[in-house]
Formats: C-alpha cells, sequence, structure tokens
C-alpha cells in the first residue's frame, strides 16, 4: 500500500441552512503524493471551498478521514492557504502582511526580517516592502499572497480559485511562477480553479467534482501538467476539451433529472 | 508637493469660512440691533479676557467631561460591539434588547442620574457615556459583521487564535467606521454636555453661558458660545488627525 502525503477517505461536511442540514460534500475520497500538485475543478457551489476550508484546519465539523503528513488537519501548522482576493489586510502593509504569520508562531525579529526578506527578494517584490495593498496590481497582490504563504515553508499550499480575478496575461504569468516555484520546493500544491486551461496546465492529478452534495466525480492523471509551453497546442486542447465533456456532462445529467 | 498644495488650500478654505462666519455674524448683529446679538469684535474681546478668568476652568471642566465620556463609551463599545458582529447567535439575542433602548432619548434620564450620582461630573460623564456608547456599539457591530470573511480565514489560516482576529483583523478593520462613530457622536455629545451642564452645576461651558444670560451680559454669553464652538472644532480636528495617522490605509 502507498503511502500518501494527503490522504482523504470518506469526507462528509454538512452545514446547516435555516435550521436544515445540507450535505456540502459526501463520500469524498481521494489522495495526493508529496510533492504532487493536484487540481480540483468543478461547478459553483459544489463544494470546493468547503473541502479547501476542512484542508485548512478552518472547518473540524467533518466526518470521515483527512490525513496531512499522518496527522489531521490543523490552522497554523504545515499547511497554507492562498485564496481569490480580501487573503492580504488591507490596512497591514506588503511587509507587514508577508511577517504575520511568522509573528503569530511567535518567531524573533532577526528571524523574521531574513526570512521576510528572502522571500520577497526571490518574488522579486523587495521594493514593495511598503506599499499597501491597494496600492498593487492584482498579479502583485497576489504573489504576495503566495510569498506570506511561502514564508512559512508550508509542506502543503492550499490555493482556492488564486487567479481567477486576474486578466488572461496576469494569469498565465502567475502560472508560470507557481509552476518555477514548484520545481524549486516540490511542494505539494492543491488548488482549485473554474478554469479548464488552468486545470490542464498545473494538475498533475485534476479531480473534477460534482454537486449536491460534493463528490469526486473522476480522477484524471494528466500528463501534460507543467508544460506550458504547450499551451494552446493541439493535446493541450484536447484534453481541454475532454474534462470539459466531463463537466458539461454532469450539468446536463442535472439538467435533466 | 501636492500634499503641501492640499493642506495650504485646507488652511486657506478654513480661513475663508472663518470670515465669512464672522461676516455673517456681524451683519446679523447689525441688522438685528439687540443687546442679545453682540458684534462679533466685542464677544471675542470678551472671550479673550474672560479666558484669563474663570472661562478656563469651566472650559478645563467641559473637555474634561467630554474627554473622558468619548474614551469610556469607546473602550466600552468598541470590545461589546466587536464581540457581536463576530458571534451572530450572541448578536440575535442581545439585538433586540439594543434595539428596543437605542431609539429611547437618554437625556430624560438625567433627573434619575442627579439623583442616584449626585450633581459633580459622575452624572454628566455617565449620561454623555451612554448616549455615545450605543452609537458606538451599534457602529462598531456593524462594521465587524461586514468584514469579509477572506480576513477572518487567512489570518486563521496562518495561525491566528480569538485574539490575534481582534488585534489584527477586527480592530484595524473596524477602525475608520469607530473614529467615523466618534465624530459622528462628539457633535452628540457636546449638545448633551451643554444640557447637563445647565442644570443644578456651578461648573462647564454651559453653566457660563447660562450664568451670562442670566445676567444679561450677552458679551460674556457669546464668549462661553465661542468656547463651546471652538472646543468642539479642536476635537474634531484631533479625531480627524488620528483618523488619518491610523487610518492611512483608508485614504490612499
Ligand atoms: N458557512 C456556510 N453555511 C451554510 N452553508 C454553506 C456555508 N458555506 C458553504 N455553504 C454551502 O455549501 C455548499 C458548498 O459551498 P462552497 O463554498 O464550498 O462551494 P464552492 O464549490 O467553493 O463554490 P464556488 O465555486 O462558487 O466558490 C453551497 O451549497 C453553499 O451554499
Ligand atoms: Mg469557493
Amino acid at each position: 500500500m502507498q503511502d500518501y502525503f494527503l490522504s482523504i477517505k470518506s469526507l462528509k461536511v454538512d452545514y446547516e441552512q435555516k435550521g436544515e442540514p445540507v450535505t456540502a460534500l459526501d463520500a469524498v475520497n481521494f489522495s495526493l503524493n508529496q510533492g504532487q500538485r493536484g487540481v480540483i475543478i468543478g461547478p459553483s457551489g459544489c463544494g470546493k471551498s468547503t473541502l479547501i476550508s476542512v484542508l485548512a484546519g478552518l472547518n473540524s465539523h467533518y466526518s470521515g478521514q483527512v490525513l496531512i503528513g499522518g496527522k489531521p488537519p490543523a490552522s497554523g501548522g504545515e499547511t497554507a492557504l492562498i485564496l481569490q482576493d480580501f487573503g492580504l489586510l488591507p490596512w497591514k502593509t506588503v511587509w507587514d502582511n508577508v511577517i504575520l504569520g511568522l509573528r503569530l508562531r511567535k518567531k524573533n525579529t532577526g528571524e523574521i526580517k531574513t526570512a521576510a526578506e528572502t522571500v520577497l527578494e526571490k518574488l522579486g517584490l523587495g521594493s514593495l516592502g511598503k506599499r499597501f495593498p491597494a496600492q498593487l496590481s492584482g498579479g502583485q497582490r497576489q504573489r504576495v499572497a503566495i510569498a506570506r504563504a511561502l514564508v512559512l515553508e508550508p509542506k502543503l499550499l492550499l490555493m482556492d480559485e488564486p487567479f481567477s480575478s486576474l486578466d488572461a496575461l496576469t494569469r498565465e504569468e502567475l502560472q508560470d511562477f507557481l509552476l518555477e516555484i514548484w520545481e524549486e520546493t516540490k511542494l505539494t500544491i492543491l488548488l482549485i480553479t473554474h478554469n479548464i486551461e488552468e486545470a490542464v496546465l498545473l494538475g498533475q492529478k485534476i479531480l473534477i467534482m460534482s454537486p449536491c452534495p460534493g463528490q469526486i466525480q473522476q480522477e484524471v492523471e494528466n500528463s501534460l501538467a507543467g508544460a506550458s509551453h504547450l499551451r494552446g497546442e493541439v493535446q493541450f486542447l484536447e484534453m481541454c476539451s475532454f474534462l470539459r465533456s466531463f463537466l458539461r456532462g454532469r450539468a446536463h445529467d442535472a439538467a435533466s433529472a | 508637493m501636492r500634499q503641501a498644495l492640499k493642506k495650504s488650500g485646507g488652511t486657506i478654505s478654513l480661513l475663508f469660512s472663518v470670515i465669512i462666519l464672522l461676516a455673517g455674524w456681524w451683519l446679523l448683529a447689525l441688522v438685528l440691533n439687540s443687546p442679545a446679538v453682540p458684534p462679533p469684535l466685542g464677544a471675542l474681546k470678551c472671550f479673550l479676557a474672560s479666558l484669563r478668568g474663570d472661562l478656563s476652568i469651566h472650559l478645563g471642566v467641559s473637555l474634561y467631561r467630554v474627554l473622558v465620556s468619548l474614551m469610556l463609551a469607546a473602550v466600552l463599545g468598541v470590545p461589546l460591539g466587536i464581540l457581536l458582529g463576530k458571534n451572530p447567535d450572541l448578536d440575535a439575542r442581545i439585538s433586540p434588547m439594543i434595539y428596543l433602548t437605542y431609539p429611547v432619548p437618554k437625556v430624560v434620564f438625567m433627573p434619575i442620574f442627579l439623583i442616584l450620582l449626585g450633581i459633580g461630573d459622575i452624572s454628566k460623564i455617565v449620561l454623555i457615556t451612554l448616549i455615545i456608547f450605543y452609537q458606538i456599539l451599534v457602529t462598531t457591530r456593524d462594521a465587524a459583521k461586514n468584514l469579509e470573511k477572506g480576513y477572518i480565514s487567512s489570518v486563521r489560516s496562518l495561525g491566528g487564535g480569538s485574539r490575534d482576529l481582534y488585534l489584527h483583523v477586527f480592530l484595524p478593520g473596524c477602525l475608520p467606521s469607530i473614529l467615523t462613530s466618534l465624530r459622528l457622536g462628539l457633535g452628540t455629545a457636546m449638545a448633551v454636555l451643554f444640557l447637563a451642564e445647565t442644570y443644578a452645576t456651578q461648573e462647564g461651558i454651559g453653566f457660563f453661558i447660562m450664568d451670562s444670560l442670566s445676567r444679561m451680559n450677552y458679551e460674556e454669553m457669546f464668549a462661553g458660545i465661542i468656547a463651546m464652538g471652538l472646543m468642539g472644532f479642536f476635537l474634531y480636528i484631533i479625531l480627524d488627525k488620528t483618523e488619518k495617522l491610523l487610518c492611512g490605509w483608508v485614504h490612499l
């Protein structure tokens, strides 16, 4: 039996809406190897963010088994979370945003300074430390969010639609950037997206979710992942339409049901 | 450069407003030709003279009452407002009580406070605090409630506990609203202060004004009005500067 870094078995999450229980996730099973990039794609409301919040240790009201590096999820541990917007605190400068995690971990000042300087320099943000998030472009903002995650040296990087609000070019730039970071760190990454091309580009393992309640409908091993030079090439587009047919089919089933 | 221009522009328009105000007052005094509205020059002279006399003592007392009240109201209203804002269940239980008592004009309790707390500073401070407290409580609660959930999840995911959320998310996130409600509350506080000081007391600007009135010394009365106006103005400026200083990120 293989030892996975991230393993999820029979995960079920219920919410309460107006006193009624609503099942957001049911019987979710999947796993990722250490250093693998997983991408979750699925229609709106199928429970992707719910899944991420469980993994980030923000929602402990779940049943089933979730193990990250052999341990149940916990916030402030070895998992870092990046959100679409509103992840950075607008009242803190870039610098203060980046060091927040280290401060909360009670690291000493010297250590914090060195770590933050190194990360900001590496991500090309060295000169932006004094700015507020509102003074950055969307792309820069997400770079800062990545810096804030990386400075904690996490083992698992969770990203909830990190590039959704970016324009196409910036989005591609950051996708490549994420791949570079992965090459260097070999982090385990789980990323949520609505964008099929993004899934094909980034996901070594693509997990297609279906709604009501959210389940993993299909797991696709994707050999094209990471090949950003293939963007727009025939095999790439074929893979995209393959995924699209799955997502469509599901929507069709739902409509006819 | 641009900032300097903006700043000098502010000073100029302020000067301009003062001139217009004084001119209007002077015209009014001219038209009314009544001892109850003396022209500004005499009133200003009297104001400066009274400052060297007992007006400054009254001013000090009033300032003390307003400052302590505002501070108390903030110290009580902000944490409670945040607590309610971040706990919808608690809020649902408490807010009916707030809505029931919020519209009741608290000044009607002044006689009771006078009886229970005496005619000294405490009854006045409690009254003003109570009124401002409600405004701060409600504003802070709404601000906390409407904070983006993403800020909360991201700080929690970084390992932040409840205290960290207060310190890094709720307090700074609500601060602009808190300071706005304090600025609005200041006007109310001054009005209530005046009312409270015209009643069973020998101290404060309210007393000074009413006392001058009863002696039909209208110039002195206007000196008191000027003092009250300037006090409000300076408190307002202080709050405004504090907001600029602490909430720089809002004014980018
Ligand atoms: N805090 C909550 N309380 C009650 N119900 C919730 C809560 N959060 C999510 N839900 C419900 O759970 C389901 C899944 O929501 P979730 O946010 O995980 O979906 P999602 O796949 O991330 O959607 P999107 O693609 O729009 O971001 C939805 O039906 C949603 O209404
Ligand atoms: Mg979502």
